[in-house]
């Protein structure tokens, strides 16, 4: 059995998002550790709230990731979706005046 | 009126597609199409009838083979199995271009909005667009563009001549 | 450069505006991922591992300072202040929202830009020669056949639903600087010997996952009928390319079984049925368009400049920069100059809004204005007077574009790889920057003199590994990331497709094994003129091989 959270692209901003859920429902975050995790046998939930939020055109593109939780927070299991939860494992250039808010979950 | 455009008009469609063409004279009446397979082997029978005719082509078949029936077809149908398959745009030029062909060229399968414009420009006049599709504004993707470039269909001149 | 007539920038304003339309129809629903896909493909709009990327067209390769600019504008304002140059001569932006790019796309408009066939399976932008027009092998300028393709092909009506992407380059030189050999279409402008200019038509080149040298299908095609020739090829490759297999639609597989000689028949025979159509190219129209890229007014120099000559002597850093990144000019006094974009501090092809912008005002001083964008992911100022070279060069320095590296080992193509690509395998860029912090050194990357070492992360070939001298492909081993080294590919008019040497590498692995390879060559090349690739045709694999396996 692996645990998993469900993962897609905001459809808006195209940032990569996963699914979590609150007292309030659900909704879809860019930080990982809020993401809401299940069972691979449980994770029904989670993927017809994945597919509903596909249809509302909230997201695209959603999957399943396998994850272990650490110390350190929730942790992907494959490197591909390390480096998405994380972003690129290179120094990025830097520019001045850069008006996009670079916000990563860390 | 449902989901047929001709020459930029929503319209009736007044054809009926005919597929199990064993014998003649069991047709609908009225204005029907053929696969071309059974227009091969029935065409001079079919030819006989007091009605309309046309042919519906897989993307396979070559159009140069409709050329002397011409004047009994008043119509040819080109079918999109699905949006990202063009070879019927490559089919409508060449009846239109190459062969001038003046009878009604229509576009069925997964005809959609935004592939219209270049369907026209190929020398397609008639579009049954999927069911989905939200027809008034289809209508205005045929002038979505102006300006073109090539020679085609809807245009003698590539633009460095005109 | 080109200019754009009123039908260009209206085409522009109209295309901005569909997309725009079909933005907001995707985003209320109205239109499906899958169908958006299609219409966000066709203007250069994917979604990546990160965010949506957007690739915009610098047609073969031909920017303005005021381009730049904007481009560095765009940068700042809708991504996170940088841009990617790629192998396809493109700039890419790996952060933009999809709410953001019908404004983006307002932007690059003004300045006479778009997005327009940088993806999908179209045909693409059209590629060429950054020497275009100032080479002094040059033949015949390929710029103006570039633009006529550009023409033609966009927003073609009936070849905007191939079974796959198709590319064209065009070259004019007697050195090939545009790759021809790899591209669906490769065209190459040759004289006879009495002076009369043709083409060469090569179909069927490409990289991935079958990589294939381009077959010469036409040896001498007059330029009046290059684009009902090219109209041709298409129409044979819409009808008949395959459409059941996403491996096997390229045009390469369709010259490939259908054999070269059928393959040249098909075409020859649909050519005779369009090659007098109006499409056939007439003399006033072939020279209104090369009216647009005449030469700027080069002044009257000599090729001997004492200043740069004493420069050169007394300021020995100048003189590295000098000897590697500068190319002979067919206007006397004038030299062509290559900016870097290979240093170790940045990943390969980015450029900053900071860089972009100086680069712009350098373009202005020193170039006429004029920027060129390189296959191999630099840029190029064309037209800089020998007696500028010493303070440009001072300028690069600063902003970190004056590596000494031009057609030398760290002169690194590498596809962007699963720091960005969602189709990925493995990552590139930390792998091309291991191997520039290695060989950091001026004298041991100048000794080997030559050479091209391409990086892909994955089959798709994108960093163009096959027809590098020494080419990494980073594939997932069981979760582990490991790298395959090709041998012997060669890109230029003497294009190879390089060999696989053996098992793959880890990445704490492949640097060493690369440094291995280039000690075999060190040790075994018969004279420092010898380069890598000469070396290897010579003494085959096996020592290679040797070395690197036991
Ligand atoms: S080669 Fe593969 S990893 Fe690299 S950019 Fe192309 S598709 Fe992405």
């Amino acid at each position: 059995m692996t645990l998993q959270v469900y993962t897609a692209s905001l459809l808006k901003e195209g940032l990569v998002a996963y699914l979590c859920i609150d007292t309030e429902g659900s909704y879809w975050s860019t930080d990982l550790n809020k993401a809401a995790t299940a069972e691979t046998d449980q994770a029904e939930t989670l993927k017809s709230l994945a597919e509903q939020a596909e249809r509302e055109n909230i997201v695209i593109a959603a999957y399943a990731v396998d994850v272990e939780l650490t110390e350190n927070g929730t942790r992907p299991l494959e490197n591909r979706e390390r480096i998405r939860a994380y972003g690129p494992t290179i120094t990025l250039p830097q520019s001045s005046d850069t008006k996009q808010a670079i916000v990563r979950a860390a | 009126m449902g989901n047929f455009i001709k020459d930029r008009k929503p319209q009736d469609d007044p054809w009926t597609p005919y597929t199990g063409l064993e014998d003649v004279d069991n047709l609908p009446t009225g204005d029907v199409y053929v696969p071309f397979e059974e227009w091969q082997s029935q065409k001079e029978a079919l030819k006989l009838r007091n009605n309309r005719l046309g042919v519906i082509l897989e993307n396979t078949d070559d159009v140069a083979e409709l050329v002397p029936d011409f004047d009994r077809l008043d119509l040819v149908v080109l079918q999109f199995p699905k949006m990202a398959d063009g070879r019927a745009f490559t089919q409508a030029k060449l009846l239109r271009e190459r062969y001038g062909y003046t009878g009604e060229i229509r576009a069925v399968g997964d005809v959609l909005h935004d592939q219209v414009f270049y369907m026209q420009r190929c020398g397609f006049n008639a579009f049954e667009m999927r069911p989905d599709q939200d027809i008034p504004t289809v209508l205005h993707a045929f002038d979505e563009m102006t300006v073109t470039y090539q020679p085609s269909a809807d245009e003698e001149l590539p633009i460095w001549r005109r | 450069m080109y200019q754009y007539s009123q039908d260009d920038h209206q085409l522009l304003q109209e295309r901005v505006s569909q997309f725009r339309d079909q933005v907001s129809r995707r985003l209320k629903g109205d239109l499906s991922e899958d169908e958006f896909k299609q219409q966000r493909l066709r203007n250069g709009l994917y979604l990546q591992l990160h965010a949506y990327m957007l690739r915009v067209a610098v047609p073969y390769g031909l920017l303005s300072s005021e381009q730049m600019r904007t481009l560095a504008h765009i940068a700042r304002t809708y991504d996170r202040g940088y841009g990617h140059f790629s192998t396809r001569q493109n700039i890419q932006y790996n952060w933009p929202k999809l709410e953001d790019v019908p404004k983006i796309l307002d932007d690059l408009a003004a300045v006479e830009m778009h997005a327009i066939q940088t993806s999908g399976n179209c045909i693409r932008n059209t590629t060429s020669d950054p020497l275009a027009g100032v080479a002094r092998d040059e033949i015949a300028d390929p710029r103006p056949y570039c633009e006529l393709i550009r023409q033609w092909s966009t927003f073609h009506p009936e070849f905007n639903f191939l079974p796959r992407k198709f590319k064209i380059a065009v070259s004019g030189a007697i050195h090939d600087r545009a790759a021809v050999a790899v591209h669906d279409i490769g065209i190459r402008l040759i004289k006879k010997d009495a002076g009369e200019l043709g083409l060469e038509i090569y179909v069927g080149g490409g990289l991935g996952r079958t990589p294939m040298i381009g077959k010469l299908i036409r040896d001498f095609l007059p330029p009046h009928d290059m684009l009902t020739y090219l109209e041709a090829i298409l129409r044979v490759y819409n009808k008949l390319g395959r459409r059941d297999n996403l491996y096997k639609a390229r045009i390469k597989i369709l010259v490939h079984e259908t054999g070269e000689e059928k393959f040249r028949e098909l075409v020859e025979a649909e050519w005779q049925e369009v090659k007098e159509s109006k499409l056939r190219l007439r003399d006033e129209d072939i020279k209104n368009i090369q009216a647009h890229f005449k030469d700027p007014d080069y002044e009257n120099l000599s090729d001997f400049d004492s200043d740069f000559d004493k420069e050169l002597i007394s300021d020995p850093d100048f003189a590295k920069w000098a000897d590697n990144n500068l190319e002979l000019h067919k206007q006397d006094g004038y030299r062509v100059v290559y900016l870097s974009l290979k240093s170790k501090n940045q990943p390969t092809g980015d450029v900053t809004a900071d860089q972009m912008d100086a680069i712009a005002d350098l373009a202005d001083k020193y170039s006429h204005g004029a920027i060129r964008s390189t296959h191999r992911q630099n840029l190029v100022l064309s037209d800089v007077r020998l007696k500028d070279l010493h303070s440009l060069w001072g300028e690069l320095k600063t902003l970190d574009l004056a590596t000494p590296n031009y057609n030398h080992l760290t002169d690194i193509i590498s596809c962007p790889g699963m720091d960005y690509c969602a189709l990925a395998t493995a990552r590139s860029i930390p792998i091309a920057q291991a191997l520039t912090e290695r060989f950091d050194t001026y004298d041991y990357v100048n000794d080997l003199g030559d050479i091209s070492l391409n990086i892909s992360g994955c089959i798709n070939a994108c960093g163009h590994h096959h027809v590098a001298n020494i080419g990494i492909l980073g594939v997932n081993k069981k979760g582990v990331e490991v790298y395959q080294i090709t041998l012997g590919g060669s890109a230029r008019e003497d294009a190879s497709i390089g060999k696989i040497i053996g098992p793959a590498f880890t990445a704490d692995k492949i640097v060493q094994a690369i440094a291995d390879l280039l000690d075999v060559y060190l040790e075994n090349r018969e004279d420092p003129e010898e380069t890598f690739l000469t070396a290897y045709r010579r003494l085959g694999p096996a020592p290679f091989k040797e070395k690197l396996y036991g």
